[in-house]
């Protein structure tokens, strides 16, 4: 406890690299009712002790039991987008400690909760919906050999966009803060990378649907030795499999509850497979 | 069986933690923990066709916020772990381990609900002025239950569950096999298809047929068309944020031309 009056500013590497991390570990406790509130406490509980040292000091006391109490607050967030978010805000506990008189603090919980949807709109997409879908589109394939190399390769890929966007997004949202956040927005640069994340997660899917799925007819007609699927394959290969895609996703769209579809696609299977129409 | 028990339970906390506390760097999909498994277990092939077969029908499945049942990632675990450790199949084990993920997932709830409840504890406690009590709340109690909530089920169902599952698999007859294949051949293509409910717009479906024809007649492998749609969508974005950018400037320049005040002059 001696430690307290003797608290060191942090080196900056110290900093980015408290941002990055607590981003990363933000989810340990998410729960129903705040979400990420003690997460971002925690991401932001440094700066906050770098700011008000002495609780000896009623003053400086109460300040930080202000503070903490401010970031217990509702948030949830993409955890690699919110270290942009993160950074910024511990600038603006910086600015609000140095200037407490012209400087309302319920800024920073506004900018916050703004940041919140954006930011997780663009991060889930980005993560989930591209990067993901490429890395394990390569990495299921590579398995599927029998390639031990799959899911090293879908993790490698995975990892290199997360610390890059986790490391950068803390060290840009502290150090230019709101000033980035237009320029990002206000150039299209967001418009153009979903446009591109768009396209190469489609194309991605779409040959996972040709490639993956595999499902064939075993229909054949003794009489006249018709094979029904070389007739499918010289048409268009992989046709079945595009076709069953198509019904789960009309099926998807329809609103069909998961509980549903899934015992659909288990009793679906075994009695179509016994009525001999597909394997 | 104690031992293997308790390693494929901490291939489960490997597998929660990954979204934890690393930020979700997809450790937690059935391709990468079915690969542990089969490693832990000392049979890799399986582990990786088990975890590629499971990763496709769970592509999907996004974990993201709140929990969403069943629970892919442990059923993948327990699926893994059944299919090396007994002669069950892949389907088969699937259909063994879902209701048990499901149990699983109920216990999610009720450890989300505890650390509501853990809130109040670090609220009062920052009231109290002991701040680091508040943000331990987080890092350590977040981390151990959120841990024990993986390790427990999968520990009791390879423990306790490895000799049912064989006994059951010696009596099931070959057309429910069969018949399990297809139906896994049907979530894989409800797994893609969850995903493309969440991708698809009109602007954009044609890339996604263009994907699916270049494999179907060309037989391009992912990789390639990975390479392939990345240079197509740099050329493509560059032309269309550029025109974006462009009527603006043309329209601009054709006013200068074309001036309506000129006709009344």
């Amino acid at each position: 406890m001696g430690e307290k009056m003797a608290v060191k500013k942090r080196s900056d590497f110290k900093k980015y690299f408290q941002f990055f991390w607590r981003s990363w570990n933000i989810q340990a406790s998410w729960n129903y009712e705040r979400q990420m509130n003690m997460g971002f406490l925690y991401g932001i509980a440094p700066t906050l002790d770098e700011l008000y040292p002495d609780e000896s000091d009623p003053v400086q006391r109460q300040h930080k039991q202000e503070a903490y109490e401010r970031h217990m607050a509702f948030y949830n967030c993409t955890p690699q987008t919110s270290a942009f978010t993160l950074g910024l805000a511990a600038s603006m506990e910086e600015q609000y400690a140095l200037d407490r008189e012209n400087f309302n603090p319920d800024t920073i919980n506004a900018v916050k909760t703004s940041l919140m949807g954006p930011l997780s709109g663009v991060g889930d997409s980005f993560f989930q919906g591209t990067v993901r879908i490429i890395a394990f589109g390569l990495g299921i394939s590579l398995a599927q050999q029998g390639s031990i190399l799959g899911p090293i390769l879908a993790i490698i890929l995975s990892f290199i966009p997360a610390w890059f966007v986790t490391w950068y997004g803390g060290k840009l949202g502290y150090t230019m803060g709101s000033k980035y956040l237009t320029k990002l927005q206000g150039g299209g640069l967001m418009d153009q990378l979903m446009y591109v994340c768009g396209i190469v997660g489609l194309m991605v899917v779409g040959a996972m649907v040709a490639s993956m799925v595999g499902i064939t007819t075993p229909i054949a007609f003794e009489s006249t030795g018709l094979v029904l699927q070389d007739v499918v394959d010289s048409i268009l290969p992989q046709a079945l499999s595009l076709l069953i895609t198509l019904v789960m996703l009309a099926l998807i769209r329809r609103k069909v509850p998961t509980g549903w579809l899934l015992l659909i696609c288990i009793f679906g299977g075994i009695v179509i497979n016994a009525l001999g129409i597909l394997v | 069986m104690l031992g293997v028990s308790i390693i494929l339970g901490l291939i489960g906390v490997v597998c929660i933690l990954d979204s934890r506390i690393l930020g979700r760097l997809n450790m937690e999909r059935p391709l990468f923990t079915c690969t542990l498994v089969g490693l832990a277990l000392g049979d890799l092939p399986t582990g990786l066709l088990v975890g590629a077969s499971l990763e496709l029908m769970s592509l999907g499945i996004v974990n993201i916020g709140a929990a969403a049942p069943p629970d892919m990632n442990m059923a993948a675990i327990i699926t893994c772990a059944f299919a090396i450790l007994t002669d069950a199949t892949m389907e088969t084990a699937l259909a063994l381990a879902v209701p048990i993920a499901v149990l699983g997932q109920m216990i999610g709830v009720v450890v989300r609900t505890l650390l509501a409840n853990l809130t109040h504890v670090a609220d009062r406690a920052i009231e109290q002025g002991r701040f680091d009590r508040a943000w331990q709340m987080h890092i350590v109690w977040g981390t151990l239950f959120y841990s024990l909530m993986y390790f427990i089920p999968i520990f009791l169902a390879v423990y306790m569950g490895t000799d049912m599952v064989q006994s059951i698999v010696s009596v099931v007859p070959a057309w429910f096999t069969d018949g399990l294949n297809l139906g896994s051949k049907f979530l894989t293509a409800y797994g893609i298809a969850l995903l493309l409910s969440t991708m698809l717009n009109k602007e954009l479906t044609v890339f996604f047929v263009l994907g699916f024809f270049l494999v179907g007649y060309l037989g391009l492998n992912i990789t390639a068309i990975a390479i392939f749609a990345v240079i197509i969508a740099v050329v493509l974005s560059g032309l269309k944020f550029r025109t974006a950018a462009g009527p603006g400037a043309l329209a601009g320049d054709g006013l200068d031309d074309y001036d309506p005040l000129e006709d009344d002059l």
